[in-house]
């Protein structure tokens, strides 16, 4: 206990200089934390931004067309059941949104058009970036409704509740317009059913195009996911979306070496203010250790009551830093990202642990007062 | 009775100038010394040999049974823990620990700290209601107290004062000087540094410095010398 004490006299008796050091502990600790924890929060931030763009897998018959042949029947067909057994089995809490597509060349009032058959209810978490006007569809049941692209709408002059015929080959089907879409692309130029409607129409029941699959997490998540359910599903081609996984890698390592480099620089510039602080304090300590040596005090043990007064200063400043730092990369998550960035709990003790590291480097102008001579000291030289 | 430092043909250089040349000397448990002698005369760096704050060029300083010449490092910091105790002209108080807090530094270098103990010997010296105050809140006179109360916390075999009075008021150097009366009375063996021949007088025997050598020895009852 009587060595807390003194440490605990020595932060006190020298608390008009430690005050430097500490304020430099605490701002270096800040900006650290702030910058892991962005750093975290950033990489799922990032990921859900990315998600926003639609889905990151698609489950193709190998070689298949990227897009369905305009004017022809639907391309080489898929089980729906058999996919549908396939993905339960690979189960994985990271899958946002998971439906089958069947795109046929059909006619809406004689003019030809891309039918987008899958299961509505999931469209929205595909496409949340989709701006709509009217109501999205909530139930894979409903055959009576549709979703018409604006480019669609346009062409035929189409409202939100008016009716619609489509038809392909001898059949056809009657809808409602329940939501014109405004994608900014290639789906404003389709219409959306549900799976059974586009199935009835190309007299393809249980048949599907593709599968898609939109999977949170990180590029390592995703492929991940991808590699476990290729294995359930050898015959077919599961493949990430390239341009939207690698995009997301790439920037996201790029923002991870400009995190490091700013950690690593601010961490030397943190040990060179405490450096020049304990090395002006360990002039002021000179005497105390010479007292201390003359009164039987090895320097082993003077040295640990000194770098435990660094180590606590280190700690007390790291921990004040990484709360102030999470505060900080939650109000810069709700400027960048317009959403906060939680606080990731493992932020705290590894700034606390680089920060007793900090102040511990800062402390190396202590060894010299091992070269005290008390009898030189006491002497007032 | 016992012989608690013996000191043989001591010598001490810094550089070219002569600090101890050849002193030998004798000193019984439960003496009172008093080393006297102009500046520069040697009277600091004999006791601080003898303390083991400093080595000897050459000779020999046995103080308890340890030559001090002989130890290492290591060695001198736990003879200057275990064997002596200082009392300096300057108090030497850490200044941000309190009383109490100084005198069980000494308990804490020496092994374990007992506050109990260290009390007792602030109440010693007759601060007992002083012990939590800082050395910048106590006159010159306690604050050389409180250094008595230290020196004595550990039971050392030697007593070593160097002018511990050089800086304190008639009333203060009073009450200091009774109180090594005392513990001179208690059985302990003090060796004093001082200049006031009053104060000198108050030891068993006077030690006169020189240029590095003993120029004379008087006492109230002289022993014979191996000088």
């Amino acid at each position: 206990m009587m060595f807390w004490r003194l440490v605990f006299q020595l932060l006190r008796g020298s608390r008009g200089r430690l005050a430097v050091a500490i304020l430099a502990i605490v701002s270096g600790a800040a900006v650290i934390s702030a910058l892991l924890n962005l750093d975290l929060g950033m990489q799922n931030k990032l990921t859900e931004e990315f998600r926003s763009l639609g889905a990151n897998i698609v489950i193709a018959p190998p070689n298949a067309p990227q897009s369905p042949d305009v004017g022809s029947a639907a391309p080489v067909l898929y089980d729906e059941d058999v996919l549908d057994i396939g993905i339960q089995s690979v189960r994985s809490p990271n899958v946002v949104a998971s439906a089958p597509y069947l795109y046929i060349i059909g006619r809406a009032a004689g003019t030809p058009v891309v039918i987008v058959g899958t299961w509505l209810d999931e469209l929205r978490k595909f496409e949340p970036t989709w701006q709509l006007d009217g109501s999205w569809i909530s139930s894979r049941e409903d055959n009576g409704r549709c979703l018409v692209g604006r480019n669609v709408a346009q062409r035929l002059h189409l409202k939100l509740g008016r009716s619609l015929e489509l038809a392909y080959a001898d059949r056809n089907f009657e809808l409602s317009v329940a939501g014109i879409v405004d994608a900014g692309g290639a789906d404003d130029n389709q219409i959306f059913v549900n799976l059974p409607v586009a199935q009835k129409l190309a007299a393809k029941e249980g048949a599907i195009s593709v599968w898609q699959l939109s999977v949170s997490g990180t590029p390592g998540n995703l492929s991940d996911y991808t590699t476990r359910l290729a294995g359930v599903l050898s015959q077919e081609e599961v493949r990430p979306i390239r341009q939207v996984t690698e995009a997301e890698g790439s920037l996201l390592g790029r923002i991870q070496f400009l995190i490091v480099s700013m950690v690593v620089l601010i961490l030397i510039l943190t040990t060179l203010c405490v450096l020049g602080t304990i090395a002006a304090l360990a002039m002021e300590r000179r005497k105390d250790v010479g007292l201390m040596k003359s009164l039987g005090g090895s320097i082993s043990r003077i040295m640990g009551l000194f770098l435990a007064e660094v180590g606590v200063l280190g700690a007390v400043g790291g921990l004040i830093g990484a709360i102030l730092g999470v505060t900080l990369s939650y109000w810069m998550g709700l400027r960048v990202f317009g959403a906060a960035i939680s606080p990731r709990w493992e932020i705290f003790p590894v700034t606390i642990l680089l920060m007793i590291v900090v102040a511990m480097a800062g402390a190396l102008p202590l060894r010299t007062l091992g070269d005290v001579k008390p009898a030189v000291i006491l002497r007032g030289e | 009775m016992a012989t608690v430092v013996e000191i043989e043909n001591l010598r001490k250089e810094f550089g070219s100038v002569r600090a101890l040349d050849g002193i030998s000397l004798r000193i019984d448990d439960g003496e009172w010394i008093a080393i006297m002698g102009p500046s520069g005369s040697g009277k600091t760096t004999l006791i601080n040999i003898l303390g083991g704050l400093d080595s000897p060029t050459s000779g020999r300083a046995i103080v308890d049974g340890t030559d001090v010449a002989r130890l290492d490092e290591a060695g001198l910091t736990r003879f200057r823990a275990e064997k002596v105790g200082f009392v300096f002209q300057q108090f030497h108080l850490v200044p941000y620990l309190t009383a109490l807090e100084n005198v069980m530094l000494a308990q804490y270098f020496h092994s374990t700290t007992d506050e109990k103990e260290a009390r007792q010997s602030l109440e010693r010296v007759g601060l007992g209601d002083r012990s939590e105050h800082l050395p910048s809140q106590l006159s010159g006179g306690e604050q050389q107290r409180v250094a008595v109360a230290r020196a004595l916390i550990n039971h050392p075999k030697l007593i070593l004062a160097d002018e511990p009075t050089g800086n304190l008021d008639e009333v203060n150097e009073q009450i200091v000087l009774n109180l090594l009366r005392e513990l001179h009375q208690e059985g302990h063996t003090i060796l004093m540094v001082t200049h006031a021949p009053s104060i000198g007088r108050l030891a068993d025997r006077r030690i006169e410095l020189a240029h590095g050598r003993l120029a004379q020895i008087s006492a109230t009852s002289l022993k014979p010398e191996p000088v």
